[in-house]
């Protein structure tokens, strides 16, 4: 090839938190983790609320009359969450960590040295992108949800016209949006997607398995605090009386993001790349 | 202009970088050189504002990373071309580079061209070769058409031809007036790509200057061929001299000057047939200048007889 002689670049315009925004955009949506979890997680959805809801219905005559005095049908159509959490958290780890796994983070600030600003921006593209799809989600299984048990026996009577069913819903898709944080802030303190996705799994899964082992009085003090049960809390029309409101759980579990991704931004800046 | 003031750089209980202090100007190539870890990508990552000095800094126009408004307008960079998601296309990789720097897709089209990858734009990253993922580094470097161009080691990974190519790419960067500063730790490919070299060695500064000073200041030899070998061998000894015999019937003297060997060899009587000043190669400068400072530097085996 001859000497090089590219044209001269000669408009001059700065780095900002919207142009930060847009690139990193442009890197979340540009990879496969962040496709695949996310139709993975939308399958999980929608499929197991589909699977739940469709075997309620078959066996709602053998169902015991106290279950049948304590059903939610709202929460039991939105049950595919328990495990589309995981695909969410997937999804938030691996936007931080897979920089640190090919080195691409020491490409990134170069082009963005000012790291905070590097956090924020890669959060609202987390954030904005998640909420959007979760709320979708969570809205298409409660309605697909509430079709399956529609000739049940007492019909349901649930709707998105009504305030308490609708604030589950969404509510639904925050916790699921809270958790992609959660992941990302837990990737951000430790770097390694192994390390980070297994930290996350523990906490919305191995600490209530640990809690279960424990003295009833002591599970009960402490078993409304892990957030699993802040996303059951959440998304329940009426909590049981063991668990927090649902905007308590909702503040609760925002702390809990607001003190991790703190957390990680603070050593983010100090470290080297 | 890029200046390193005092820098030094300690990890845990190894020191990287150890009081180094530099400028590299503008319009030439500078080299920058020294064995493998004597602290080269330490300080180009300090220069870029990815690991923080432990003492000194690094400025660009008297401005470090940080506070630069545009880096990639300011500062092109290739230290490691395969530290890239590999799940990306090369597109994709340079257009998110792009957007932070609010450049335009035009150019990203534009350095793709330059570097040659055009034809593999859309295809992801893990599948390249170092050489075209040396490319897309490149490309990624002249994204911002920037005036400080910093490369790590650029020539690991490339073909013939594309050392060449690479060599000629930072001869007309520098003739375009820009700052181009290059790490290797070979010094044959510095003594034919850069106009100044800097020499570091386990952290420190060793020296700076052109590749002909650099060569000039170097001890080189005197080769002799003289009536009687013996008799000068000895006398060339006792006179501090280090000789080596060599094959083709002469001595190679190192540690006297042709002057010196001369006027022994004339109190002698030992007629010289041939006296002549050998220069050392730059190879051998660097050698010589950095012996102290090999980081990992071999052992000879004793192959002593077992009994």
């Amino acid at each position: 090839m001859a000497a090089p002689l590219l044209k001269p670049v000669l408009v001059h315009s700065d780095v900002t938190f919207l142009s930060t925004t847009k690139s990193e955009w442009i890197k979340f949506r540009t990879v496969r983790s962040t496709t695949l979890g996310s139709i993975v997680f939308t399958v999980l959805t929608i499929g197991l609320g589909v699977l739940i809801t469709s075997l309620i219905h078959a066996h709602w005559n053998d169902m015991e009359p106290i279950r049948k005095l304590t059903f939610d049908p709202v929460s039991t159509s939105l049950g595919g969450t328990v495990l589309a959490q995981f695909a969410v958290g997937v999804i938030g780890s691996l936007f931080i960590t897979s920089e640190y796994t090919s080195g691409a983070i020491r490409n990134t600030l170069s082009a963005v040295p000012r790291r905070g600003q590097l956090v924020l921006a890669k959060l609202a593209v987390l954030t904005v992108s998640m909420i959007v799809i979760s709320e979708i989600v969570c809205i298409a299984a409660f309605l697909i949800g509430q079709q399956i048990y529609a000739g049940m026996i007492p019909a349901s009577t649930d709707s998105l016209s009504n305030g308490a069913d609708l604030r589950s819903v969404l509510l639904g898709g925050v916790y699921l949006t809270l958790l992609a944080m959660l992941g990302f802030g837990i990737g951000l303190v430790l770097r390694q997607s192994t390390s980070t996705i297994s930290t996350f799994t523990a906490a919305v899964l191995v600490i209530p398995l640990i809690i279960f082992f424990l003295p009833q009085s002591l599970q009960n003090a402490i078993s409304k605090y892990e957030p699993s049960a802040l996303g059951r809390a959440m998304m329940s029309v009426t909590p049981p009386d063991q668990m927090f409101g649902p905007w308590t759980a909702t503040i609760l579990l925002t702390v809990y993001v607001v003190v991790i991704v703190g957390f990680g931004t603070l050593i983010f800046q100090r470290r080297d790349a | 202009m890029l200046t390193v003031e005092h820098l030094s750089k300690h990890y845990d209980d190894t020191v990287a970088v150890d009081d180094l202090s530099f400028e590299v100007k503008s319009g030439v190539v500078t080299g920058f050189l020294g064995p493998n870890g004597s602290g080269k990508s330490t300080t180009m990552r300090v220069i870029l504002g990815l690991d923080r000095p432990t003492k000194g800094r690094a400025t660009i126009n008297g401005l470090t990373y940080q506070e630069l408004k545009s880096p990639l307008r300011t500062v092109g960079a290739l230290l490691d071309a395969k530290a890239v998601h590999p799940g990306r296309t090369a597109r994709n990789h340079l257009r998110a580079l792009a957007a932070s720097n609010q450049i335009s897709v035009t150019r990203v089209d534009e350095v793709l061209e330059f570097a040659g990858i055009t034809s593999v734009a859309n295809k992801k990253v893990g599948d390249f070769s170092l050489g075209m993922s040396q490319r897309l580094g490149i490309a990624g470097a002249m994204l911002g058409d920037p005036e400080v161009l910093l490369f790590d080691e650029p020539v690991n990974g490339l073909d013939p031809e594309g050392i060449r190519w690479i060599r000629d790419f930072f001869r007309s960067l520098a003739n375009e007036g820009r700052t181009v500063f290059v790490s290797s730790h070979l010094m044959s490919e510095m003594a034919v790509s850069a106009d100044q070299i800097i020499v570091i060695g386990r952290g420190k500064f060793i020296t700076q200057g052109s590749v002909d000073a650099l060569t000039a200041t170097a001890k080189g030899t005197v080769f002799v061929r003289a009536s009687d070998h013996e008799g000068l061998i000895t006398l060339l000894r006792a006179h501090q001299g280090v000789v080596h015999e060599i094959n083709d019937g002469g001595l190679n003297v190192a540690g006297l000057t042709s002057d010196e060997i001369g006027q022994i060899a004339f109190r002698s009587g030992i007629t010289v047939l041939e006296l002549t000043p050998q220069r050392a190669s730059l190879e051998e400068v660097f050698m010589d200048l950095t012996a102290d400072s090999v980081e990992y530097g071999g052992t000879t085996l004793e192959t002593g007889s077992r009994a």
